[in-house]
């Protein structure tokens, strides 16, 4: 078993990890919106239509938004599976489980059951659910092989999984202005707008941390899904991978 | 975009209709377009299909190989036994789960070959508005809503940034 593991570019204990994210969005969670809009130029929002137009999500169905964090999806979610349907929101962190109650009230969305879970021991049974999705959360994971085991568990046979993700720039231009772009402009915006410098580094770090595409893909086949693609979403900045349980 | 488009297309004409696809429930089916190097899985779970690239080497129940010609007879409704007939159309392993693949496909009534010249070439927004505008002649239920549901993702995810170069000069 590994002792240390990478906290952004640092190597630290892996059991000090959780609590240092735990610190990151603590401390993010009362501008995380403001701030997604700001560092993505509104483009995370497209990201999250194209999760939710792949999901195959369908009325009456079951579904678990891991790391939902302000519940972005989990409001999709909520409208696409109907009165017959349930939608589960859970997050390790209580701060952001607060912002999203809160963001989900001020959207009219009351019916959504809000969960304060480790997406490495997710507390519901077997086969539950018929889709799972985590958007922008693996990456702060310490365990995600753990982690992607819990979700194959938790889905129903035919279940899917949904990951969203940054990931590995396809092309070297593009690769070059986004590193500028997130060393150099994301952590002075999270200073200027979140007063909060850090954070926003560790969080441009952590991308850069997280396995590329295919390394994830095999991953989520490790976990013991037999079918998983992915797509390349604004040039391979992020990616969503989607899985099938069998 | 192509695979999720008749993805979303048969799922939606599924639902709406409330076909019964338990006849194909847990199946496998390859198809294969030669001339336009298309391949598709067709994998039938939990109620829904799933349209993926590659099947990731599971065993497949159907293999069913044809031309670009046959595969645009089959969305539009011509029986499977006439492509047999005429040979334009190779099948191994159950006609019947190969059959009921090509009745869900006919009553998609996907506008196919406005999809397959996206495939192989252009993707413009406004075509996949007229495909749909085609599902939403033959649907029982006349739930405009989830039509609009529809167009509104596909639209998003043509839209979506790594396209965005493709509609660069093209709006129309
Ligand atoms: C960048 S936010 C993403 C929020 C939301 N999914 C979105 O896309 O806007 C990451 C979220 O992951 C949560 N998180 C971090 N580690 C986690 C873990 N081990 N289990 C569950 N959630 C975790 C954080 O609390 C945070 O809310």
């Amino acid at each position: 078993m590994e002792k240390t593991t990478h906290f952004g570019y640092k190597q630290v204990d892996v059991e000090k990890k959780q609590g240092l994210v735990k610190g990151v969005f603590d401390s993010v969670a009362g501008k995380y919106d403001l701030m997604n809009d700001v560092m993505s130029m509104g483009t995370h929002r497209l990201w999250k239509n194209y999760t939710i137009a792949s999901s195959n999500v369908k009325e009456g169905d079951h579904v678990l938004d891991i790391a939902g964090g302000t519940g972005d999806l989990a409001i999709k979610f909520r409208k696409k599976v109907g009165p017959s349907g349930k939608v589960i929101l859970s997050d390790i962190n209580d701060s952001m489980l607060h912002e999203g109650r809160k963001n989900l009230i001020n959207h009219g969305v009351i019916d959504v059951e809000f969960v304060q879970a480790n997406a490495e021991s997710l507390p519901f049974e077997d086969n539950t659910f018929d889709c799972v999705s985590i958007a922008f959360g693996l990456r702060n994971v310490t365990h995600k092989d753990a982690a992607l085991k819990q979700m194959h568990r938790v889905l129903k046979k035919g279940g899917t999984l949904l990951i969203l993700e940054f990931s590995k720039v396809e092309n070297q231009m593009l690769e070059k202005a986004y590193d500028f772009y997130s060393f150099n402009l994301i952590p002075k915006f999270g200073e200027y707008f979140a007063n909060d410098e850090d954070s926003y580094q560790y969080l441009a770090e952590s991308i850069r941390k997280h396995p590329d595409q295919e390394t994830l893909k095999t991953m989520v086949h490790d976990a013991g899904f037999e079918f998983c693609e992915y797509h390349n979403l604004t040039g391979g900045i992020v990616a969503l991978h989607k899985a099938v349980k069998t | 975009m192509f695979r999720l488009t008749i993805e979303k297309a048969l799922n939606h004409i599924i639902n709406v209709n409330n076909i019964d696809i338990a006849p194909i429930d847990n199946k496998v089916i390859s198809l294969g377009v030669d001339d336009i190097d298309l391949s598709l899985f067709f994998l039938c779970l939990n109620s829904r299909i799933f349209v993926i690239d590659n099947g990731q080497n599971k065993k497949t129940d159907v293999e069913i190989r044809m031309n670009k010609a046959s595969f645009l007879s089959l969305f539009k409704g011509i029986p499977l036994e006439d492509l047999i007939e005429k040979e334009d159309i190779e099948i191994n392993g159950s006609i019947k789960t190969a059959q009921n693949l090509a009745d869900l496909l006919a009553s998609s009534s996907i506008d196919i070959e406005e999809l397959v010249s996206q495939y192989t070439g252009d993707i413009v927004a406004h075509q996949v508005g007229r495909s749909l505008n085609q599902i939403k002649n033959i649907s029982l239920s006349n739930d405009g809503s989830i039509i609009d549901n529809l167009k509104e993702e596909l639209t998003t995810i043509l839209i979506a940034p790594s396209r965005a170069k493709i509609f660069k000069g093209r709006a129309s």
